[in-house]
């Protein structure tokens, strides 16, 4: 058996409808993590879908609890081949957000997998069931290729809280820090590029959520008895916010921009395309840091949103001075940023201009930023892989611009990780109508035989 | 039989458990509120019930206009024609109120019943405006008992849609002018400044809402796809309107300031004090037009507020660049601005500072008042003669005061009738006007009697009248 018969099987694997079958059943189970009543249907999901496949492919499952009160389960999973080989670590969530089982197009719901043209709908197709599926069954097959053999051991984590947050997942990881020893890290979440090409990521950018209150005083007052008189919050608060970016987007502040973009980072965008496929709304070339292509703004560069803004009663104005104005802020950062330096500097940026009134809160733990060199071992043996099964270089991209709990994986277990993701831009994840492409998925399951497949010529791996 | 008659009158009536409170009390019960749909058959009451026996028993004339706006509340005028010769004197009052806000009064006080407790008297529409119409009626009474004439025409008009920005006022007067005409105009309404001593009002600040729009496209999108290459419309608004009023509450734009302030008006304000009240919010005097004293600032200049803004969602905010932020303002404006082309200046100034993508529009909310500024001049013989007749009362100078923060329908009076404009404020700041809690001074509504008894005495006494 042959690299080539690997991926030829998985092609058999998805024409002859055995990918159909396998997903189809877990999109069934209703593992909602968003809504309570649905609690049950997590552990099921653990318990009656995820241990017997793991188990047939030779797996030894362990359910655990979450560590954080409220926090859902943790299945881990071990394949151990050899002691002297070297181990992947692989992850998944078995959980969805929400089905709005109302809001679906005629005929398609979320808990019962539709196939419509190419299209296949369900809850999630695209997030992240399918994509473990795919793993799994490109995974079973490379085993199937070499008598039963991987060639390496596995580690398998698949979570059911990551639509919540992912609650507990660092914890667990540092607690349970022994049990995922590995050599790489490869998993698959979210979309690719564009649906045509195969995309390999290394990280994510991090997030940084905060509130900017300026609370000046109990009511509001007549604009008219009192306009004139006291200071408007708003106006105040404008002002401090555009001391912080401009209008257009830019990061006044040195502390608040990343370190200069690395060579191999910049190389690497170089060659990527963001936006314009349908549904994609139209980019503002102006908008940003100024010098930056629009790749560079969102996977290497930090930003600065207002997410929400309000002062007075926006639903219904009266005419008074509001006492109050409150900013929802939040930033993106990249690898090699400190979040922690955020408020401080913002601190002494506001109190150096007079804006000493303006309160900063956290509003919760910021997900810090990871990414792996693309020049880096690792990261060139799976660009490489993938090359090979797809016949052309996959997009590579040093971190995604949203944001994953990919700071477990590369920073609390020091894995190097590689993400390929199998979803594409338009899949309606976390909407209604959640999709995956038949095209798209039947060329994951190719690229995944060959990564799992090459995974297993150890001699060719860049280990220590 | 002299002035002095009249004023004892009036305050006898005023004094006499049966008299003045009796009268009010029996207004405040009416439940005229203008900004709930289902009072106006009140409104109609009040006039036909309370207002026109009070001035047909004085021989006025009363006739009562439907509101050009269907359920807009109605307006009486009563008219009392003594001799063509005669100057003709208008004033005014409003019968109807803001919410009653029923259960949020102190002690459960009920706003529809009127309620002495020490010297404050409590009820929905007290201050603002029936105790103050209410002592002119009086006032007129003493004056017709003393003296069995006026000795000038007087008209009165009781309108019942005050609280609603006076909707259909201007138009009913306007097709109704000859009804409606007269030589001069004084009436009541509002807080005085100092609630020691009386002051007069020649005018308003105009008013106008406008909404600054940022829509930049259909919906949000997640921040961390498109973060970078999105616009985003809170930081591109915020950064407007930086450009349109200093941190400092300085409006930057030169099309929206008023021309500089006169010598008179800055000598009326020059001793017009604004301090920090009791229970009242405290002054930022580094706040506003740098250079004017706070009484400048509130009476003789604009003020530019952002009464609401939003984007996104405040109340539960999502990771994605939201699509549209919207700030919903106002500028309070004095005489002499260019309020006319308010929108049209200000998008010229965000388009010539590159925000062409904000747009300026008029406000369409519940709260979008456009009034007009007015001002009677502080030369004009009608203002000084009224000036006079308080100070017979007093002993001492009495402020004017060019205009008040706030805005009237004095632009009924200016633009359509044409006739200079005088108000006595008759209320004082602390009367928790459209709250709960509304309430007079008793002993200020007694001084507002002799005064007001004082002023009409004065009209039609040969010696002291008002020459046209």
């Amino acid at each position: 058996m042959s690299r080539d018969a690997v991926i030829e099987s998985l092609e058999h694997y998805f024409d002859d409808g055995g990918f159909w079958t396998d997903l189809a059943r877990r999109v069934a189970i209703r593992s909602c993590s968003q809504d309570e009543p649905f609690r049950p249907e997590l552990y099921r999901y653990l318990k009656e879908e995820m241990t017997p496949y793991l188990a047939d492919l030779g797996f030894v499952s362990e359910i655990f609890e979450n560590p954080k009160p409220g926090g859902q389960p943790i299945l881990v999973a071990r394949r151990q081949e050899g002691d002297d080989l070297p181990t992947l670590m692989t992850y998944g969530h078995g959980d969805v957000v929400r089905g709005y089982d109302e809001q679906w197009r005629d005929g398609i719901g979320p808990w019962e997998m539709k196939k419509v043209g190419a299209r296949w709908y369900g809850r999630g197709t695209a997030d992240n069931k399918g994509q473990h599926t795919i793993n799994l069954a490109a995974m079973k097959a490379c085993m199937d290729a070499r008598g039963g053999k991987l060639g390496y051991n596995v580690v398998a984590l698949i979570e059911t809280g990551e639509e919540t947050g992912s609650p507990g997942l660092r914890e667990f990881c540092r607690e349970k820090k022994d049990l995922f020893k590995a050599d790489v890290f490869i998993a698959s979440d979210g979309p690719r590029l564009n649906a045509d090409r195969p995309t390999v990521y290394f990280g994510s950018r991090g997030v940084f959520n905060f509130t900017m209150t300026l609370d000046l005083r109990e009511g509001g007052h007549h604009s008219g008895n009192w306009g004139g008189l006291l200071a408007n919050p708003g106006i105040v608060l404008a002002h401090a916010i555009s001391t912080i970016v401009d209008a257009k987007g830019r990061i006044l502040l040195d502390e608040l921009k990343p370190a200069p973009i690395s060579n191999s980072v910049r190389e690497a965008i170089s060659k990527l395309k963001v936006g314009g496929m349908e549904g994609d709304p139209e980019i503002d070339p102006d908008w940003g840091e100024p010098g930056l292509t629009p790749e560079e703004k969102v996977f290497a560069w930090n930003t600065f949103e207002i997410l929400a803004f309000r002062t007075g009663n926006p639903e219904n104005p009266v005419n008074a001075v509001p006492p109050r104005a409150f900013a929802k802020c939040h930033m993106r950062f990249v690898a090699g940023f400190d979040p922690a330096v955020v408020l401080p500097a913002l601190r002494k940026h506001l109190d150096r201009l007079g804006f000493e009134k303006v309160e900063l809160t956290p509003d919760r733990e910021f997900m810090a930023a990871t990414r792996l060199e693309p020049d880096t071992p690792w990261a060139k043996w799976a660009i490489k892989s993938l090359t090979r099964t797809a016949g052309e270089e996959p997009a590579v991209l040093p971190n995604l611009g949203g944001s994953l709990p990919n700071d477990c994986f590369a920073h609390i277990l020091g894995l190097p990780t590689i993400w390929v993701p199998h979803s594409y831009p338009a899949c309606s994840q976390h909407a209604p109508n959640e999709h995956i492409l038949e095209p798209v998925s039947r060329s994951a399951l190719r690229l995944m035989g060959g990564l799992f497949w090459d995974l297993g010529e150890t001699d060719s791996l860049p280990l220590p | 039989m002299t002035r002095q008659h009249a004023v004892d009158a009036a305050l006898a009536h005023f004094d006499d458990p049966e008299g003045f409170f009796e009268d009010l009390k029996a207004r405040v019960a009416v439940p005229t509120e203008s900004q709930n749909p289902a009072r106006l058959s009140d409104c109609y009451a009040y006039l036909e019930e309370e207002m026109r026996p009070a001035f047909e028993a004085m021989g006025y004339a009363c006739r009562v206009y439907d509101n050009p706006f269907e359920g807009c509340g109605p307006v009486l005028l009563a008219s009392r024609h003594e001799g063509d010769d005669l100057p003709t004197v208008l004033g005014y009052g409003h019968g109807d109120t803001v919410l009653g806000q029923e259960g949020q009064w102190k002690d459960n006080l009920d706003p529809w019943t009127l309620m002495k407790l020490g010297d404050k008297v409590y009820g929905r529409g007290t201050a603002d405006n029936k105790a103050q119409h209410s002592t002119h009626l009086a006032a007129l009474k003493a004056v017709l008992d003393t003296r069995r004439s006026l000795g000038f025409n007087h008209k009165f008009i009781i309108e019942t849609g005050e609280e609603n920005g006076s909707r259909g006022l201007k138009d009913l007067v306007a097709a109704h002018k000859e009804d409606f005409s007269a030589d001069c105009y004084f009436a009541s309404d509002g807080p005085r400044f100092d609630v020691a001593k009386p002051n007069l009002t020649l005018g308003n600040r105009g008013a106008f809402n406008f909404d600054l729009v940022v829509d930049l496209r259909d919906g949000g999108h997640h921040s961390g796809n498109w973060g970078g290459l999105l616009a985003n419309p809170g930081i591109i608004l915020a950064a407007a309107l930086a450009t349109v009023i200093d941190v400092k509450g300085r409006i930057l734009v030169p099309a929206l300031l008023p021309p500089p302030i006169g010598n008179t008006v800055r000598e009326l304000l020059s001793d017009v004090t604004r301090e920090v009240s009791k229970g009242g919010p405290e002054i930022d005097d580094d706040w506003g037009e740098p250079g004017l004293t706070r009484a400048e600032k509130v009476y003789a200049w604009n003020t530019f507020e952002i009464l609401a803004m939003k984007t996104g969602n405040p109340d539960n905010p999502v990771n994605a660049v939201p699509p549209r932020a919207v700030a919903n303002c106002q500028l309070r404006f004095v005489v002499g601005t260019d309020w006319e082309n308010i929108v049209a200046n200000l998008q010229a100034h965000l388009d010539a500072q590159g925000f062409g993508m904000v747009k300026v529009q008029p406000s369409t909310g519940g709260n979008a008042a456009f009034f007009h500024a007015a001002r009677t001049d502080p030369d004009h013989p009608w203002a000084k003669w009224v000036r006079a007749a308080v100070e017979r009362t007093t002993g001492e100078k009495c402020r004017m005061v060019p205009n008040s923060g706030g805005s009237i329908c004095n632009d009924v009076f200016q633009d359509v009738l044409d006739i200079p404009f005088v108000w006595l404020p008759l209320s004082y700041a602390g009367c928790s006007q459209h709250a709960p809690n509304e309430h007079i001074l008793w002993p200020l509504t007694r001084e507002g009697m002799a005064l007001v008894t004082g002023i009409y005495w004065d009209l039609g006494d040969p010696e002291t009248g008002y020459q046209t």
